[in-house]
C-alpha cells in the first residue's frame, strides 16, 4: 500500500534541473522535466505517466524510452527501479494497418 | 475466422529459434518458425566476425556462416520457416496472430517457443534525437546486410563487446572511428577486441560519456566529458570531436512483450525484464517456452544451445521423447552451455572487477582502461615467450571460454589444456612451422608470429590483417605499437591469404629487432 | 497513515477521484481514497472511448448526462488545470438500414421528450457534417451538444487536484469488506487487515463493488463484461464529432493528439472470463472484427495504423443504468456503481452529486430512478 501524500512529502517538491528540457520519449516528445513534474504532482506509476503525458504511447510503444522512463521515475520516487512496474504489453506488437487487421477472416478462404 | 493448428510454433528465426526448431524436429516434432524479417538468421547474418568458444560452439567460424549452416540444417530436418511474418499478438490457448503481407492469420500451437531476441538500449543526452545518432546494431545492419556506410567519422558510446566489435567492423567498412567512450571506468568487452582497435590508434575514453550531440539538422560533432563516481560530469573535462555519426552500444533489452501480454510471469533481473523460466526455457504457462536473448541477454553461441535445450524439452512435452532421453540430452547441452558461461566475462561476474587471472597473474590495467597491454605487462603472461626462431606470441590475457588456437597448431606450440578458459601457453621448445593457422584461428586476432633475423638485426612479425586494401610485399611504412603509435619503420615481406584462413590475412613485416615485442600493426607510408 | 476520515471512497477511478475533488472543494479534505491497483484510474476510467454523450441515453440517466454537459464539461479543463480535451462538436449515431433508423428514431424521440436537442438527419446532412463517412450510412441521429474528451487526463486531473487539496490517496489498497458499527456502515477492512473508519463510505469500485457490499448484506444484480478499444497512430485532422452507430458495434473519435480511439464489440466478449488487469489483451478475434466494423463506417481510415489495443471491464446492471445514492438499509454507505459503460461522460456530475449526497444536500438532478431500492421490484 502506498500513501501518496506521505510519498510526496518524502520526495519533496519539484526542483527544476538544468537538463529538464531533454527529450525522454521521442515519439511523443515528452521531456525529462515534464515527467519529473508529473511525479511530484502525484504520478507514481508508469501506467499513470503514460496516460497523463503519453510518454511511451507512440509508434514504438516505449521500446526505446521505457527503460529511461522507469529509471527516471524510480530516481524521483527514491525507490529501486525494480519497484516501478513495467508497462503492460499490448497487441499489436508492431503498428498494423486497420485494413490488414480486419483481413483475418480465414486462412482457408485466402489460400 | 479460421484458426490453423500447428504442432510447434517458434517466434523468431534467430540462433535460438532455429536451433530449437532443428532440435525439436530432429525428435519428430513438426516445427513452424515465423520471423518478421525478409531473411532468417536473426543477428547472425550481421556477424561477420569469427566466434569464440570451442569446436562444439562453432568457434572461429564467422557468424553469418553459422547462420547459413543453421538454415541448411533446418531445411534438412523439415522445419517450416515463414518469413516476412510478424507475430502481432500471443493470446490464450497458445494462439498467435501473424501478419503476412496485408493479411492476418491465426494459428494455434501445441507448444510455443518465443525467441524474439532483444532490442538496443538508448541513452538520452542533448541532441540524441538528431539524425546520425544510431544504435550500434543498426550501424551493423546498415553495413553488413545492406552494404551502406552509416557515416564517415564515428564516435562509439559503449565498450562492451557490441561496441568493440561494431567499431572494428565500421573501420573495416572504411569509416573513421574517432574514439570509444564509456561511462564505466573499465572496458566492458573482451580485451582482445579492444586491442584490435587500440593498435590501429583508436583512443578509449573511460569514465566518459556524451554531453551533447551537436548539429541542427544532423550530427556534426560530439562533446564528451569525464564523469565522477556518481556519473556526474566533471567541469573542464570536455573533449570535442568532429563526427557525422554517433553509435550507441549501451546494452540490450529483451523483447519479451509477447510473453508478458500472454500473462507469463515476469522477473526484473540483471539480464533484463524477462520471463521466469527454468533452464529449458519453460515459462509459468505449460507449453510456452522462451530461449535466447528474450530469456536473458547473452550471446549467439549460448542462444543456440539454449534453443537446443528448449527444443528437447518441447519434444518431451509433446511426447516425442521420454523423460530419460530428454534428461540425458539436456545434460549434454548443459555441459556445453556451462563451458560458455565460464571465465571473467561469465554472467555471474557481470559488473565485477577482476584483479587476477585464474592462473593468479595480475590483469593488465592498461588493457582495461586504454584497450592495449603495456609493453612492460605483456611478458608476465604465458602466451609470451622469447625465442630467436619463429614462434607464436599469444596476447590473450583474460580468461575467456575459447580454445581453437590449441587445435589449430598441429605442432603443439600452443597449449590451453582441458580448462577452456585457461590462458593459452606458448610452449617452450616446440617447433613452429610458420603455417599461420593459429593466427587465422584466433577470433580475437591476438596471435602473432615472431622471428629474429640475427644476422641483419631485424625481426619479422606476422600479424592478422582484416582490412582492405591489403598491403603488398615491398610496401614500406611504419610499424604501430599496441597503442597505435608509430614506433619504427617497417617493410612488408610476405602477404598470405588462404581459404583455410577464412578471410583473415597474414601480413609479415620486418622491423628492427628492438621492436619485435612492441610492433603489432602496420601502416603504409 | 491515517485510518479515520470524514469520508472513505473505495475506488480510485474517475468517480472516486471526482467525488474526492468536489468534497475537497467544499472544504471536506479529511477524505481517504482507496485504490486496489497500483495506478489511479486503472479500471474503466482509463480504458473507455472518451464519449461525452447524452443522446441515446436511457431516460433514467439522461438528466445526469445533460447536467454533466451543461454544468461541468465546458469549463473543466480550466477548473482542473489539465487539458481534458473536451470537444463539443456533436455525436453522429449512424444507421445503414431501415431497421437501424427505426431504432435511432425511438431513441431520439425518447431523448427529445426529456428536453434534449437531438434530431434525425438524412444522408445528405450526415455527409455534410462529416464527409469521411461511408456512403452506406443512410441517416443518423445528431446531437450537437454531445462530444468527447480525454478520459486519461480528466481522471488524473481530478486526482491530482484532489491530492493537491489534501485528500489522502492510497494505492495498492485492496478492500476486503465493510462492517457496520451501531447500525451504520463505518468500518472499511483492507485485505492486509488494516481497519479504517469514516462517517460516510462511498462505494465506487466498479464491478468489485458488488462483492464488497455483499459484506453488509446488499446485492446488486450485475455482471461484468469485457470491452475492447484500439488506438491508431497520429493522423491528419479529419473530423471533430464523436461517432456511434445504431447497432452499437463500434464508437470512437479523433483525439486532439491526432490518433483515433475506437471501441468495438466483436461478439465473444460478453462470454469471456479474463482478468483484464493481469492478462491484458482483447480476444484474438476482436481486433479484426473491430477493424471491419470501423472500416464499414469510415472507409478512409483503412490505412491508419493501430499501435495499441486494450480491454476493460464494464460493470453492467440488470436494468442498464447505474446505482447512485444511499440505500435506506445501510446508513453511512453511498453507492456509485454499475455505470454500464456510461461512467466517464457523466462522472463530473456524478462526483459533484456524490459530494452533495455526502453532506445531505439535495442533488442537482432527481436521482430517484437510480436508487438502489429499485431492485426490490425484481
Amino acid at each position: 500500500m502506498l500513501d501518496i501524500q506521505e510519498k510526496l512529502k518524502e520526495i519533496g517538491p519539484y526542483v527544476p534541473e538544468e537538463d529538464d528540457d531533454l527529450l525522454v520519449c521521442r515519439c511523443e516528445e515528452v521531456t525529462k522535466g515534464e515527467i519529473r513534474k508529473a511525479v511530484h504532482g502525484g504520478i507514481t506509476t508508469i501506467e499513470e505517466l503514460r496516460r497523463f503525458l503519453r510518454c511511451g504511447m507512440g509508434l514504438c510503444q516505449g521500446q526505446t524510452c521505457g527503460t529511461l522512463t522507469r529509471r527516471l521515475v524510480a530516481r524521483e520516487l527514491h525507490v529501486p527501479q525494480s519497484e516501478i512496474d513495467v508497462a503492460t504489453s499490448r497487441s499489436p506488437m508492431r503498428p498494423l494497418a486497420m485494413e490488414t487487421a480486419g483481413n483475418d477472416l480465414g486462412n482457408e478462404e485466402k489460400q | 475466422m479460421k484458426v490453423e493448428r500447428k504442432e510447434l510454433i517458434v517466434i523468431g528465426a534467430g540462433p535460438a529459434g532455429l536451433s530449437a526448431a532443428i532440435e525439436a524436429a530432429s525428435h519428430g516434432v513438426k516445427a513452424t518458425v515465423f520471423d518478421e524479417n525478409a531473411r532468417p538468421g536473426g543477428q547472425l547474418f550481421k556477424q561477420i566476425h569469427k566466434f569464440f568458444g570451442s569446436k562444439e560452439h562453432k568457434a572461429k567460424i564467422r557468424g553469418f556462416r553459422i547462420g547459413e549452416d543453421l538454415l541448411k540444417e533446418a531445411e534438412e530436418k523439415g522445419v517450416e520457416v515463414i518469413l516476412n511474418a510478424t507475430v502481432i499478438g500471443l493470446y490464450k490457448e497458445k494462439e498467435v496472430q501473424v501478419q503476412i503481407g496485408t493479411e492476418v492469420y491465426h494459428y494455434k500451437g501445441d507448444a510455443i517457443l518465443v525467441a524474439t531476441g532483444a532490442a538496443e538500449n538508448m541513452v538520452n543526452f542533448r541532441g540524441w534525437t538528431l539524425p546520425g545518432v544510431i544504435g550500434a546494431g543498426a550501424a551493423q545492419t546498415m553495413m553488413n546486410l545492406y552494404h551502406v556506410k552509416p557515416g564517415e567519422r564515428i564516435l562509439m558510446l559503449g565498450t562492451g563487446n557490441v561496441g568493440l566489435v561494431v567499431s572494428y567492423q565500421l573501420m573495416q567498412a572504411g569509416c573513421k572511428v574517432v574514439a570509444l567512450a564509456d561511462a564505466a571506468p573499465r572496458i566492458g568487452g573482451y580485451g582482445v577486441h579492444a586491442s584490435k582497435l587500440a593498435r590501429c590508434g583508436v583512443p578509449f575514453y573511460l569514465s566518459h560519456t556524451i554531453k551533447e550531440a551537436e548539429g541542427t539538422d544532423c550530427v556534426t560533432g560530439v562533446t564528451i566529458a569525464q564523469v565522477d563516481d556518481h556519473f556526474r560530469f566533471i567541469p573542464g573535462t570536455e573533449k570535442h570531436f568532429d563526427v557525422d555519426t554517433i553509435c550507441v552500444a549501451v546494452g540490450l533489452s529483451p523483447m519479451a512483450q509477447l510473453l508478458k501480454m500472454d500473462g507469463v510471469e515476469m522477473a526484473d533481473t540483471r539480464g533484463g525484464y524477462i520471463p521466469k523460466c527454468d533452464e529449458t526455457g519453460a515459462t509459468s504457462i505449460p507449453g510456452i517456452y522462451a530461449a535466447g536473448d528474450v530469456a536473458g541477454i547473452e550471446e549467439a553461441s549460448s542462444a543456440m544451445i539454449e534453443g537446443r535445450m528448449s527444443g528437447a524439452a518441447i519434444a518431451e512435452y509433446l511426447g516425442y521423447m521420454t523423460g530419460e532421453e530428454k534428461s540425458s540430452r539436456e545434460e549434454e547441452l548443459d555441459h556445453s552451455l556451462e563451458a560458455l558461461r565460464q571465465g571473467m566475462f561469465a554472467p555471474k561476474n557481470r559488473g565485477r572487477k577482476i584483479e587476477k587471472t585464474e592462473e593468479g597473474i595480475d590483469i593488465s590495467e592498461t588493457l582495461l582502461t586504454k584497450g592495449y597491454i603495456a609493453d612492460d605487462e605483456i611478458k608476465r603472461f604465458p602466451g609470451y615467450r622469447y625465442e630467436v626462431k619463429i614462434h607464436p606470441v599469444i596476447e590473450c590475457t583474460q580468461n575467456i571460454p575459447c580454445n581453437p588456437c590449441q587445435t589449430a597448431c598441429r605442432k603443439g606450440c600452443i597449449s590451453i589444456g582441458d580448462n577452456i578458459t585457461s590462458l593459452p601457453i606458448s610452449v617452450k621448445g616446440s617447433e613452429c612451422v610458420d603455417c599461420g593457422m593459429c593466427v587465422a584461428s584466433c577470433s580475437g586476432q591476438a596471435i602473432f608470429l615472431v622471428k629474429e633475423n640475427e644476422d641483419e638485426g631485424t625481426a619479422e612479425i606476422t600479424i592478422p590483417y582484416e582490412f582492405l586494401p591489403l598491403p603488398e610485399v615491398g610496401d614500406k611504412g611504419s610499424a604501430l605499437s599496441r597503442s597505435g603509435q608509430k614506433i619504427c619503420e617497417a617493410e612488408i615481406t610476405r602477404v598470405r591469404t588462404s581459404k583455410a584462413y577464412d578471410g583473415t590475412n597474414l601480413v609479415t613485416m620486418k622491423v628492427p629487432t628492438a621492436f619485435e615485442d612492441s610492433a603489432r600493426f602496420f601502416i603504409k607510408a | 497513515m491515517s485510518k479515520t476520515a470524514d469520508v472513505i471512497i473505495i475506488g480510485g477511478g474517475i468517480v472516486g477521484c471526482a467525488s474526492a475533488y468536489y468534497l475537497a472543494k467544499r472544504g471536506i479534505t479529511n477524505v481517504i481514497v482507496l485504490e486496489a491497483s497500483r495506478s489511479i484510474g486503472h479500471g474503466a476510467s482509463s480504458r473507455n472511448g472518451g464519449g461525452v454523450r447524452q443522446s441515446g441515453r436511457d431516460v433514467r440517466e439522461l438528466p445526469v448526462a445533460m447536467c454533466a454537459v451543461e454544468k461541468f464539461w465546458p469549463h473543466l479543463s480550466e477548473e482542473l488545470g489539465v487539458d481534458t480535451e473536451y470537444t463539443q462538436e456533436g455525436n453522429i449515431r449512424m444507421g445503414k438500414t431501415e431497421a437501424h433508423l427505426k431504432k435511432l428514431r425511438t431513441l431520439t424521440q425518447n431523448c427529445k421528450n426529456m428536453g434534449l436537442g437531438v434530431e434525425m438527419i438524412d444522408k445528405e446532412t450526415v455527409h455534410e457534417i462529416n464527409p469521411y463517412l461511408s456512403d452506406q450510412v443512410i441517416g443518423a441521429s445528431f446531437c450537437p451538444t454531445d462530444g468527447h474528451a480525454n478520459p486519461l487526463t480528466t481522471t488524473l486531473g481530478y486526482y491530482m487536484r484532489a491530492l493537491d487539496m489534501g485528500v489522502k490517496f492510497y494505492t495498492g489498497a485492496k478492500v476486503a469488506g465493510l462492517k457496520k458499527y451501531r447500525g451504520r456502515v463505518r468500518e472499511v477492512i483492507l485485505e492486509d487487515g488494516t481497519v479504517m473508519e469514516a462517517d460516510n463510505v462511498i462505494m465506487a469500485a466498479g464491478y468489485a463493488s458488488r462483492k464488497l457490499i455483499n459484506t453488509v448484506g446488499l446485492d446488486i444484480p450485475m455482471h461484468d463484461e469485457i470491452d475492447c478499444c484500439l488506438v491508431t497512430e497520429m493522423e491528419p485532422v479529419m473530423f471533430p464529432q464523436m461517432l456511434g452507430c445504431a447497432d452499437a458495434d463500434f464508437y470512437g473519435h479523433q483525439t486532439h493528439h491526432g490518433s483515433f480511439v475506437f471501441g468495438a464489440v466483436a461478439g465473444p466478449e460478453a462470454l469471456m472470463d479474463e482478468d483484464t488487469d493481469t492478462v491484458n489483451f482483447a480476444h484474438a478475434a476482436t481486433l479484426g472484427a473491430s477493424c471491419r466494423a470501423i472500416e464499414g463506417y469510415v472507409p478512409s481510415l483503412k490505412n491508419a495504423k493501430i499501435v495499441r489495443s486494450w480491454t476493460g471491464w464494464c460493470d453492467c446492471t440488470s436494468d442498464g443504468v447505474c446505482v447512485l445514492g444511499r440505500p435506506e438499509e445501510t446508513p453511512g454507505l453511498i453507492l456509485a456503481t454499475g455505470f454500464n459503460g456510461h461512467g466517464f461522460g457523466t462522472a463530473p456530475a456524478v462526483g459533484y452529486m456524490l459530494a452533495q449526497i455526502t453532506v445531505g444536500e439535495q442533488p442537482l438532478v432527481d436521482l430517484s430512478p437510480l436508487r438502489f431500492e429499485r431492485f426490490y421490484q425484481i
